[in-house]
């Protein structure tokens, strides 16, 4: 059988489509696995009206917000930035960029620590002059995240600015258009699905944060214990054992999900080509 | 004057300084690529700016070096085309061409009608620019760049992407709406023909310079130097040497052949010299230079020959001394001739169609 031959064909689509099922399967199944537990159990109502529980998950949900937040003002005109510079040592900035995004979450926590901790560069002083302390606070939550989500929106962004034409722009300012005007309703309609994608990216990426969060801010019911730590919580305590922690992961999986497609649902129609 | 320009830049290796000026006419700025064409409608409508030099639009300084003037691009108030186009991918053709206007939607797609119909362009304010034809998206990026009445078009290679009955028709709107709207454009390209078509006044880019900024024909047919005759399709570039003075011209020796040529100028006897000669500017005779009247004559053989539909292109090796040369023939007199059944020939080389270009030092 050579490579010509139409077998070939039948065989690479046999084994193409049995990986691709595989790889589905693999993914489907620990999702099936939580619902059955969670279903056996019969706790999951119990626990989604528990108030710790229910604590968690808005705490989760309102900071992971507030970090996108963050990430997208802050993030957006850098992103637009790295995407237009020409300077020289802008491969070093991307990599500076993308450096949050490979680092283990627990060194950007213990690397929080030394700049914002009670001994840290920043932390030291500031709690020597106003006593206040970052610590154990909501505030901390947020920081961990945005330093460990927001890359993800820089980046996808970063793309997205890029592959707008700057001579769409050039001509825009030709035709009289101010900068802003021109980002506004040039640039930005252009990158919309990247931005978009960054934010939904970012947003899941601070859902999911634990290990930073961990370490700057602990695990303070009500003010630092987001979901993923109520459920390590959870999982090493004994009160609720693995089965709490299998109904609290299916409750964040589905408020995810809901969040994540109301987004898309809500978010401006794509614009028409 | 509706433009005046002058303007020295470096970009890296890339030096760059020119200077000419357009008012109610087509201006084609004519070269290779890389030659500094594109970069000069950069600088005019202020997305590059010049180290040094002055720019002059409809009377208003928008640069000038000494007195430190740079007006934006948004200040500048010229029409400004790229080759790629870059029409508004998200917007309808209406808010495409009106996107340089000022006012409520509706006042500015009112303000937009006319131009939309004489750009051919009715029924079409609705459509997205994905969804129409080249042609269609050219008058579209021509309609944006003339919406806000400017007195000046810029127009890089529009029509490069089209194809050759497209750019035709267009090439034809473009001197229409000219004469129409006493528009000034600087138009840059790449295509001998569509300079010969389009330009007014031709300025000649080698190497970020201007070699040559003329009358079209006085470009076509009096190149100054060697260079830009080769760039203008001059196909017969002959290198001699004065060996006379007469009243109406020189006597020029080229490989043992003297030609006499028709110039006001006088080059010192002896100071080696260049004759351009259009190749559809040299005449096919029977005979032989014995039993002829005339000058310049030639007994050559073809050689080579390409038949390119509307014109056949010889190659002529000359039977004694002489240089080889190049004609053009329409093939209608190529049939008449028989051409075609006969090789050995006489050409003529008339004295006035022969340009005399000294041999000036060039840096490009």
């Amino acid at each position: 059988m050579t490579l010509r031959s139409a077998r070939t064909d039948v065989v690479a689509l046999t084994l193409v489509v049995a990986l691709g099922a595989a790889f589905v399967a693999y993914f489907a199944l620990p999702f099936l696995g939580l619902a059955d537990r969670a279903a056996s159990d019969g706790r999951v109502w119990d626990l989604a009206t528990d108030t710790a529980v229910r604590s968690a998950l808005w705490l989760s949900l309102w900071t992971a917000g507030l970090s996108t937040v963050i990430a997208v003002a802050c993030g957006t005109p850098v992103a637009y930035w790295l995407a237009r510079t020409r300077i020289r040592g802008r491969s070093v900035l991307d990599a500076l960029v993308d450096l949050p995004i490979v680092l283990p979450p627990t060194v950007a926590g213990v690397a929080l620590l030394t700049a914002f901790g009670g001994r840290g560069l920043l932390g030291e002083p500031l709690a020597d002059l106003t006593g206040f302390r970052f610590t154990f606070t909501t505030a901390a939550v947020v920081m961990a995240q945005v330093l460990v989500a927001a890359p993800f929106y820089v980046r996808t962004a970063r793309s997205g600015f890029a592959a707008v034409d700057p001579q769409l722009e050039h001509v825009a300012y030709t035709l009289g258009a101010s900068r802003t005007e021109t980002f506004l309703r040039i640039t930005l309609p252009q990158a919309r699905g990247a931005l978009l994608a960054g934010i939904v990216l970012c947003w899941a990426r601070a859902m999911g944060e634990l290990g930073a969060t961990l370490i700057f801010a602990g695990s303070l019911e009500g003010r630092t214990r987001t979901m993923p730590l109520a459920i390590i919580d959870a999982f090493e305590r004994t009160s609720l054992g693995l089965a709490g922690a299998v109904s609290m992961s299916l409750i964040l999986l589905v408020v995810a999900l809901a969040v994540l497609v109301l987004f898309r649902a809500v978010a401006p129609a794509e614009a028409r080509r | 004057m509706t433009l005046t320009f002058d303007a020295q830049l470096r970009l890296g290796p890339f030096e760059y300084n020119a200077a000419f000026e357009a008012d109610q006419e087509i201006v084609v700025l004519f070269g290779h690529s890389g030659a500094g064409k594109s970069v000069t409608l950069q600088a005019i409508a202020g997305l590059v700016t010049p180290q040094a030099g002055r720019i002059e639009v409809a009377r208003r300084v928008v640069f000038d070096s000494v007195s430190r003037v740079n007006l934006p691009p948004q200040q500048r108030g010229v029409g400004y085309v790229v080759q790629e186009l870059a029409l508004f991918p998200h917007m309808t053709v209406a808010d495409n061409v009106a996107f340089g206007l000022e006012g409520a939607k509706r006042d500015r797609h009112a303000q937009i009608r006319p131009l939309l119909s004489r750009l051919g362009l009715d029924g079409f304010e609705e459509r997205m620019p994905g969804t129409l034809s080249g042609g269609q998206r050219q008058r579209v990026a021509l309609g944006r760049a003339l919406a806000r009445d400017v007195p000046l078009l810029l127009l890089d290679e529009p029509f490069s992407a089209l194809d050759e009955s497209l750019r035709r028709l267009l090439r034809a709107e473009l001197l229409r709406l000219r004469a129409e709207l006493g528009l000034t454009v600087v138009f840059v390209t790449h295509d001998l023909r569509e300079a010969h078509l389009l330009a007014d006044r031709l300025a000649v880019f080698d190497g970020g310079r201007i070699l040559q900024f003329d009358r079209r024909d006085e470009v076509f047919r009096h190149p100054r130097s060697r260079r830009i005759a080769e760039l203008v399709g001059v196909a017969n570039v002959l290198g001699g040497r004065v060996i006379g003075h007469r009243p109406d011209g020189v006597t020029v020796e080229v490989d043992g052949v003297a030609l006499l040529a028709t110039t006001d100028q006088r080059p010192a006897v002896g100071s080696e010299v260049d004759l351009a000669i259009r190749a559809e500017r040299v005449n096919l005779r029977r005979g032989t230079v014995a039993d002829t009247d005339g000058v310049n004559l030639l007994e050559a053989e073809i050689v080579e020959e390409h038949a390119y539909g509307a014109t056949h292109t010889l190659w002529l090796e000359p039977a004694g001394a002489g240089p080889r040369i190049e004609v053009e023939v329409p093939s209608r007199p190529y049939e008449v001739l028989g051409v075609a059944g006969k090789r050995a020939w006489l050409l003529e080389l008339p004295p006035d169609d022969l340009h005399v270009m000294a041999r000036a030092p060039e840096s490009g």
